[in-house]
């Protein structure tokens, strides 16, 4: 609309421009004499070329026909210049290239979230998981941040794209070779093998294409047979240990009967022939025959005997407390527990990693919502309160999603996802216990921001709250 | 958990529960470990692996993406209680892995595969049944390879704001934030690409919207991060 007046004043000064030339013309061309008049008359007084503008006509220009030349607005009627500027584009820059836009903010921790632990007592060292930062850390087991220094530096680090490591939440370490299985819980469904000394951007030297929802593991190395998780379709996979690529599982635990509701952690008792699994609860029924569960393994397929069925019963979903099952080592199908440990004495709250002293006969979890180490006795059956707690403000614990037993050494370690350390403790630690030693990934004074995996994400326009869940 | 949606008219939110087959709302200031005000879940239900979801706040309405069809329950529904209604057979041509709903143009925005590959899929908001859809955005010049994850609808201007993954690989610098118009219709790019490609993103997931400071916001799973970008064009 600007342009438009614009263009119509232009439009009018060419205008008034050809009045003044035809009354020129008309008045120096003709043989009026009222004219001649004029023309001498202004030879006689002005009109001489004098190199400076001067009146030669007044002449009342024509009504314009549709609207005025140049419309008189109020100031008010339009927005003002500061406003324009200002003001949001709308249609204008539609489909302007937009792709190198930089974010205002982001929040991201820049720290390592450590997720699980294990320790390779022959090499004396400490392995941990992060799920911030997509790494493997190795330190000196006797590594102790001290309270003023920002983090304690690894020995090794194993990440990068190569190493296909994201989510990994299980550790277990070879006892002869050293070798560092870890397993991949969400994203990747690769459990993934590292020599000892690997380090930086390599490629795993050993790769298991897994179910979808790995997380827990454990090792029978006499029977060379290794246990996985599965949190999707609420099973318990067996592989033979040394199983790569697309190798499936040589036993399968599954079934309603199994009372495996979204498991995590796994221990085992090969003295006693026992497998331990820990459960948050939430699960579904599974159709017998079904479809099998699914696989985002890079070439992975689900082709495979004892793979887990994956095919869900509409509406059978139900929240069970959560809790421990106990289940014969070589337990396969749709076996019951022989025990569950389950109930508000038991202090659990989304129990996670768990581990297992088969000669003090003592389970111990990690409590991740609870800010706690749980240690029952290994019977241990039904509502029952656990032996010991590790819990308090000196024990630095918060959010433990793993734990470990150094039996070499007597002690228990566990990794803290809530507040960038992992803690170890004597075996018999019990209470509000300060940890013998702790490692950290930063700062002690630095809150862990607990982002791990975001997919959804909502905004409180109440509360200018942004919902990250995990 | 692969959606959350907060509804500002009753202030509270909503979350799928796959595992457990259920839908929990929650108080909108719910803190600490606090129980929700309502669960859905149980066979009239019909969940399953309920990965999504959308709020309808100003219909007071809870739509499920749930593989070929959307179900759809009252708001309020508490309990084992049936959908109200169903959309599902094969003239909507589902494919449902994420949903939206314009509560201005009064539509409902389906994301996902099914009969060529990824597409938003229009459709009236009180559809029901085996309804063919309105409109279909999809195809190579929409650049809908991979819709990342759950998406945002900016109902006075009709915008669909979504991720767009880079690839299948863990990281890729080719995903960006992509924004079409509920008017559009087959093979159209987005009217804007924010953030990508070659931008910041690495694998862009979910996105949400701060309307009052013309903010898009979307996480990254490989970044592991939130990250907000200001873009009064799109407000």
């Amino acid at each position: 609309m600007a342009r438009y007046k614009r263009g119509r004043t232009w439009l009018g000064g060419i205008g008034f421009l050809a009045v003044l030339a035809s009354a020129a013309l008309g008045l120096l061309g003709s043989g009026n004499p009222a004219a001649d008049r004029v023309v001498r008359a202004s030879e006689a007084a002005l009109l001489r070329p004098n190199g400076s503008p001067q009146m030669t006509s007044m002449q009342a220009l024509p009504p314009e026909q549709d609207e005025l030349m140049c419309p008189w607005l109020p100031a008010s009627a339009e927005t003002t210049l500061m406003a324009a500027l200002q003001a949001p584009l709308t249609a204008s820059n539609v489909g302007a290239d937009s792709s190198a836009l930089k974010p205002v903010r982001t929040i991201r921790d820049p720290y390592a979230a450590y997720s699980s632990v294990a320790v390779d007592p022959t090499n004396n060292e400490v392995v941990l998981t992060d799920e911030n930062l997509f790494q493997i850390l190795v330190y000196d087991r006797l590594a102790n941040t001290p309270p003023t220094a920002k983090m304690t530096e690894p020995k090794r680090i194993i990440g990068g794209l190569n190493t296909k490591i994201e989510f990994q939440c299980g550790l277990y370490i070879d006892p002869t070779s050293g070798d560092i299985y870890a397993v991949n819980n969400d994203t990747v469904d690769t459990l993934v093998i590292f020599s000892r000394q690997a380090k930086g951007d390599v490629p795993p030297s050993r790769e298991l294409h897994t179910p979808h929802g790995t997380f827990g593991i454990g090792v029978d190395e006499q029977a060379q047979e290794m246990y996985l998780t599965i949190q999707h379709d609420a099973a318990v996979v067996v592989y033979h240990k040394m199983a790569q690529d697309q190798e499936g599982p040589i036993r399968r635990l599954q079934g309603d009967s199994t009372r495996l509701a979204d498991p995590h952690g796994l221990a085992l008792d090969t003295k006693n022939q026992l497998m331990f699994v820990t459960n948050h609860g939430g699960r579904h029924e599974v159709k017998p025959g079904g479809r099998k569960a699914v696989t985002y393994a890079e070439g992975g397929t689900d082709d495979k005997p004892n793979w887990p069925i994956g095919e869900e019963v509409p509406g059978s979903g139900r929240h069970f407390p959560p809790a421990i099952t106990v289940y014969p080592l070589k337990a396969t199908g749709d076996v019951a527990p022989l025990r569950v440990i389950e109930g508000p004495k038991t202090q659990m709250n989304w129990p996670t990693g768990l581990a297992v002293d088969v000669e003090r006969g003592e389970l111990y979890v990690a409590n991740d919502m609870g800010d706690s180490i749980l240690v029952f006795d290994v019977n241990a059956s039904g509502d029952v309160a656990p032996k010991r707690v590790i819990r308090g403000p000196k024990t630095n614990l918060s959010n433990p999603t793993g734990v470990w037993l150094d039996q070499k050494n007597g002690e228990v370690w566990a990794a803290n996802f809530g507040n960038h350390s992992a803690t170890v403790y004597k075996m018999n630690a019990s209470g509000d216990t300060p940890p013998l030693r702790m490692i950290r990934s930063g700062p002690m004074e630095e809150p862990a921001l607990g982002i791990g995996n975001p997919h959804p994400i909502a905004f409180d326009t109440k509360r200018e709250e942004i919902l990250v869940p995990n | 958990m692969h959606a959350i949606a907060y509804d500002e008219i009753h202030d509270e939110f909503s979350v799928p529960v796959p595992l457990p087959q259920a839908i929990l709302t929650f108080r909108g200031a719910a803190n600490g470990e606090e129980a929700p005000i309502r669960i859905l879940q149980g066979p009239k239900t019909q969940l399953v692996d309920p990965e999504r979801l959308a709020t309808d706040p100003v219909h007071s309405e809870i739509f499920v993406p749930q593989g070929n069809s959307v179900l759809v329950f009252a708001r309020d529904a508490n309990g084992d209680v049936a959908p109200i209604r169903i959309l599902k057979g094969p003239d909507t041509e589902l494919g449902a892995s994420a949903v939206g709903v314009d509560t201005v143009h009064n539509l409902l925005i389906v994301a996902g595969g099914g009969q060529g590959g990824q597409r938003f899929r229009i459709f009236n908001r009180t559809d029901n049944g085996n309804v063919k859809p309105k409109a279909v955005i999809g195809g190579p010049k929409s650049e809908l390879r991979s819709i990342g994850g759950p998406f945002a609808i900016y109902s006075p201007k009709g915008w669909i704001v979504a991720t767009v993954r880079g690839g299948e690989g863990l990281a890729s610098d080719l995903g960006f934030i992509g924004i079409w118009s509920v008017n559009d219709n087959g093979d159209v790019p987005p009217r804007w690409k924010v953030g990508g490609p070659k931008g910041v993103f690495q694998q862009p997931r979910g996105v949400t919207l701060d309307p009052k400071n013309k903010t898009i916001i979307a996480s990254d799973k490989r970044l592991n991060a939130v990250l907000s970008f200001y873009f009064p064009e799109m407000f």
